[in-house]
């Protein structure tokens, strides 16, 4: 399958999602234009790629240092999507990476965590 | 306005550092939001969590204008008007948005910020994360939580005005304090 790229802009975020070495991250800032359009081909490439998954080991890395309230509806949308394939066993672990000078990045890791049951889901010190 | 040094020194002594009126678009959440961040979160008195704290609130209200002022040169305009300043007074920062909105919008707009006025953190956390797996409302364009986000994010509670124009349409004023 092939791998999605979607580069950095002021707004949006860099999707780096590689379906060979199974390392996928979204890293910068985001609040886009319009968040619906800019996340939907992320959303429709993953609906693929987990159909194809069996028990590889997938790494979703997300980094980022700001995002909006329509953003963050989006991100309880992935997360709910993550969870749904680990408990259909799809062996997924997401790392929410955080700058220790930036709490309120920290402070939306937990609240996401306290979310998940069968995702793993891990808050990481940049 | 020749001299506009009058009008700059008035803004300057109410503690204002920006202020702008008039149409809205992304381009100006991008531009503008940068030269803020750059303004409270860098230099010598910098201070970079105050900083992306008044750009994200920024960036609901600039959102806000966006998407739901009645104000438009014509109906299929990209282009919102608004207001939206952002000052600090007592070492809080303050940042207010206003925009026209249809007086028939009024009562269930109060409705839903009343009842965050009456939160506290705990309560706002649970109706943020209650709200945000919920599925869009109807008239809803962003994801429907702007204003729990700005209410968490404000360390008092969300201080807000409605102005009758006419019948038909009113003017909406909120103001976040960190």
């Amino acid at each position: 399958m092939e791998n999605l790229h979607i580069p950095a802009t002021k707004s949006s975020p860099e999707i780096n999602f590689d379906a060979q070495t199974n390392i996928l991250a979204i890293t910068g800032e985001s609040y886009p234009e319009n968040t619906t359009q800019f996340y939907e081909s992320v959303f429709k490439w993953l609906d693929n790629y987990i159909e194809t998954l069996q028990d590889q080991e997938v790494i979703f890395n997300i980094e980022l240092i700001y995002f909006n309230s329509s953003s963050s509806k989006v991100l309880m949308d992935l997360f709910d999507i993550l969870e749904e394939a680990s408990e259909e066993d799809k062996n997924i672990i997401v790392n929410w990476i955080y700058d220790e000078e930036n709490d309120a990045s920290l402070e939306y890791g937990e609240e996401f965590a306290e979310d998940m049951e069968s995702l793993s889901f891990n808050l990481v010190e940049k | 306005m020749i001299n506009l040094y009058d009008y700059k020194q008035k803004l300057q002594n109410d503690g204002i550092i920006f202020s702008f009126s008039g149409p809205m678009s992304h381009e100006i959440i991008e531009g503008i939001g940068s030269a803020i961040r750059v303004k409270i979160g860098e230099g010598e008195n910098g201070d970079r969590k105050a900083a992306l704290k008044v750009f994200a609130i920024f960036v609901e209200q600039v959102e806000n204008v966006i998407n739901y002022s009645v104000e438009k040169d014509y109906e299929e305009s990209q282009l919102s008007f608004g207001i939206v300043v952002i000052g600090k007074r007592d070492e809080h920062f303050f940042i207010s948005g206003g925009n026209k909105i249809q007086t028939e919008k009024v009562a269930k707009l109060e409705a839903n910020l009343s009842k965050l006025v009456l939160m506290n953190k705990d309560e706002l956390k649970i109706y943020y994360k209650e709200k945000r797996k919920a599925a869009k409302e109807d008239d809803s364009k962003g994801a429907g939580i702007g204003f729990i986000e700005m209410a968490r994010k404000s360390t008092k509670p969300i201080e807000y005005s409605f102005e009758k124009i006419d019948e038909e349409y009113s003017f909406f004023t909120i103001k976040i304090s960190i």
